[in-house]
């Protein structure tokens, strides 16, 4: 072995370690329990598909499923539209235009559990200020909200986008000043209107960031949790349970952890499908 | 040569410790010998119950010390407990904090056969839930059963006639409305009644008091009558909406100790809190007392006759990992802390133990704030408790779900009957059948 292998092995080998120890095993791990009957105690019983099975008949299951897919489906494209806007209006040379930056960025580093509290005041169907301006203008039967089966899923992924649009705001911020200044006065040269500016300069000039914010967006989407944990718990009865949620209700709270294995199997088999797609699409795109 | 020496010195060294080791079991265990054991509990400075057995127990036994190991409060403690147990970790002792639970941990072997520590328990109640084949497992060393809290003066504001131990379930509905507008006619804004969002404050009464109720079975129509008097309480104003509790996180300690609401339907463990509470200047000073829980129908009303609650006991177990020479002691500990003793010691901080006596009684109402009646004292001492997780491999599942469909009713989302059904159609395809 030449010196400089040992060097090199042992600049990564501390990393490495780690990795392997707190990520690679656990994961390994994770995909032979969910082929076993175990909770935790003793030795996992051999099952073979036995949990995958089980999914199939679990109305439980589904239902978190399709809570999922309904989060997803709302929340990538209004986070997506949302943080565009800010960093849009943002990016421009304003007065306090740093301070508007921090305002839009706070809500992401702020407390879930604040946030949580707070939003779920502001959503109280009785004495919460959004259903008295609800009423002010004119709604005779404003939602229930947190409160209601059927409002639960909007309010939460309001408070969804509200929390992350500051994040991937920044990340545009930044994709925005990688276009060269050159090309919109090229644009304005040329006649070409802010939306055709906006269309046919600032969109393809993002397109690497759009595709990075939207596989991470995509990613956050399907294993949103805490969000929900705090403000709903998965209710009213079961209109918020997503599969992260359920993933922790069979695990932790139900010591089933092979089949809360599997169910974790199918949420990152999710996860990594659609993010193989994007990824192709991305390429096809680009070729 | 010179390597092969250390290793024969250590290569002895080890086959002498082995030996030893192997010999030790034989030699007889010194009684009075000092022995420190390990005991779990959760929130040790806000939760005096722990010190309180340790320092008792001590006075008796001054050769053990038993060291307190904190844990995380609320349901993390059982997250917690079993990784730890699981790791090999865990302390000698520890708590039973929820019977939901105690199935995970029996089945899983993690709990020593205590039957000779609780074979002098006679029948306390509570024990039976930590039986399994004969033997025990676990032993009470609290029993908190559920009872009615009121604010005497609120009742006199609205002028109402408080309880007097002959309530069912539909003189207390009645009440809380006749007390929603006596209270609005006084100017107050109370509300006649606060159940918590707990699924306890509905499911656990109706599966106590229902003749027949089986949670096991699959078959929940007896929850039926308990939501629809929820419901109408709500839908009354005589009480604040589930979705209301929920959304401003209203907690009943601030709801009955802030005069919120007249009545409060709650565990025994609150007469504490609120001692406490009013300590602290959290709670106003009014007149407060404890009626027994509404009942299912008119035979089990009465001063004469035996209220029936619910309430789960809170046990104690040893870990199977102990060291032998601590086995003796952990086993008298838990003798200790489900015993007489214990239980006096525990009354005067509050705490209702597994047996209440009447030396316990006395104990509890001599604190200072605690009601004199005599309606109080009975509620507080004499019911039939029953378990409100009936011991099984199914009861958490069961339980989440139930509390699923809590929720989903209370919010007035779909109709009882429609969130019922579905409850039975869950429970046999998804719990029952696993």
């Amino acid at each position: 072995m030449s010196r400089n292998t040992v060097a090199g092995w042992s600049f990564i080998l501390p990393n490495f370690l780690g990795f392997a120890l707190l990520t690679l095993l656990p994961v390994v791990v994770l995909f032979y329990v969910a082929f076993t009957n175990w909770n935790v105690f003793g030795v996992a019983e051999w099952t073979g598909t036995a949990n995958f099975r089980r999914m199939w008949d679990d109305s439980s299951f589904w239902t978190a499923l399709r809570n999922t897919v309904y989060y997803a489906v709302f929340h990538i494209p209004l986070t997506l539209a949302a943080a565009l806007g800010l960093a849009l209006l943002l990016n421009r040379k304003l007065r306090g235009v740093r301070f508007f930056r921090t305002i839009a960025f706070f809500p992401y580093i702020t407390s879930i559990v604040a946030i949580a509290v707070v939003w779920n005041q502001l959503f109280s169907p009785e004495y919460g200020p959004i259903n008295a301006l609800l009423g002010a203008v004119g709604v005779d039967n404003p939602p229930g909200w947190t409160a209601s089966a059927t409002w639960s899923m909007p309010a939460v992924i309001i408070v969804g986008t509200w929390r992350y649009m500051g994040y991937y705001m920044l990340l545009f911020l930044a994709g925005l000043q990688t276009i060269p200044a050159q090309l919109y006065e090229a644009a304005e040269t040329d006649g070409a209107s802010p939306w055709q500016r906006f269309v046919h300069v600032t969109l393809p000039g993002l397109r690497t960031t759009t595709f990075f914010v939207t596989v991470l967006l995509t990613i956050e989407s399907f294993k949103v949790f805490d969000l929900i944990l705090v403000m709903t718990g998965g209710g009213p009865g079961q209109s918020t349970l997503v599969l992260s949620q359920y993933i922790y209700q069979k695990g932790f709270e139900e010591n089933q952890f092979g089949y809360a294995s599997a169910v974790s199997i199918v949420l990152f088999g999710i996860c990594f499908g659609i993010t193989v797609i994007q990824f192709m699409v991305n390429k096809r795109r680009n070729s | 040569m010179k390597r092969a020496i250390p290793a024969v010195i250590s290569a002895a060294t080890a086959l002498t410790l082995v030996l030893a080791g192997c010999g030790g079991g034989d030699e007889p265990v010194d009684p009075n010998a000092p022995v420190t054991i390990t005991l779990a509990g959760w929130s040790l400075a806000s939760t005096p119950e722990f010190k309180t057995l340790a320092d008792g127990f001590k006075a008796t036994h001054p050769n053990v010390t038993v060291e307190l190991k904190e844990y995380a409060p609320g349901n993390d403690y059982d997250t917690q407990m079993i990784t730890d147990l699981a790791a090999g970790t865990a302390p000698d002792v520890y708590v039973m904090k929820n019977l939901k639970n105690f199935y995970t941990y029996q089945s899983g072997g993690q709990l020593l056969d205590v039957s000779d520590a609780a074979s002098g328990l006679g029948s306390a109640p509570g024990l039976a839930s930590y039986q399994v084949d004969g033997k025990a497992y676990a032993v009470p060393y609290r029993q908190d059963s559920w009872v009615l809290f009121y604010n005497k003066d609120l009742f006199a504001k609205a002028k109402v006639t408080p309880p007097d131990g002959s309530w069912t379930w539909d003189d207390y509905t009645d009440a809380a409305k006749r007390l929603h507008t006596g209270l609005k006619g006084a100017g107050s804004n109370a509300t006649g009644a606060y159940q918590h969002t707990f699924q306890s404050t509905v499911q656990g009464f109706a599966l106590a008091q229902t003749p027949n109720a089986d949670l096991l079975s699959g078959d929940f129509g007896f929850l039926k009558p308990y939501y629809e008097r929820s419901l109408d309480l709500q839908a009354a104003g005589a009480q604040p909406t589930f979705g209301t509790a929920k959304t401003n996180k209203l907690t009943y300690q601030a709801q009955f100790g802030k005069q919120q609401s007249a009545m409060l339907l709650m565990g025994t463990w609150y007469v504490a809190t609120l001692l406490n509470q009013r300590t602290s200047g959290d709670a106003d000073k009014f007149q407060w007392g404890i009626a027994p829980a509404p009942q299912f129908d008119k035979s089990t009303t009465g001063t004469s006759a035996t209220p029936v609650t619910f309430g789960d006991p809170t046990g104690l177990g040893i870990n199977p990992k102990i060291s032998k020479s601590k086995t003796a002691a952990a086993k008298d500990f838990l003798k200790y802390a489900a015993g007489p003793e214990a239980g006096k010691a525990l009354a005067g901080i509050g705490i209702t133990p597994a047996q209440v006596t009447d030396a316990v009684t006395t104990s509890l109402f001599g604190l200072d704030g605690v009601p004199q009646d005599e309606l109080s004292k009975f509620a507080y001492s004499k019911h039939t408790i029953k378990p409100e997780n009936p011991v099984s491999k199914h009861t958490a599942g069961l339980q989440n779900l139930l509390n699923e469909t809590h929720s989903a009713i209370l919010s007035d989302s779909k109709g009882v009957d429609e969130e019922l059904s579905k409850a039975q159609t869950r429970a046999k395809n998804e719990v029952l059948n696993q």
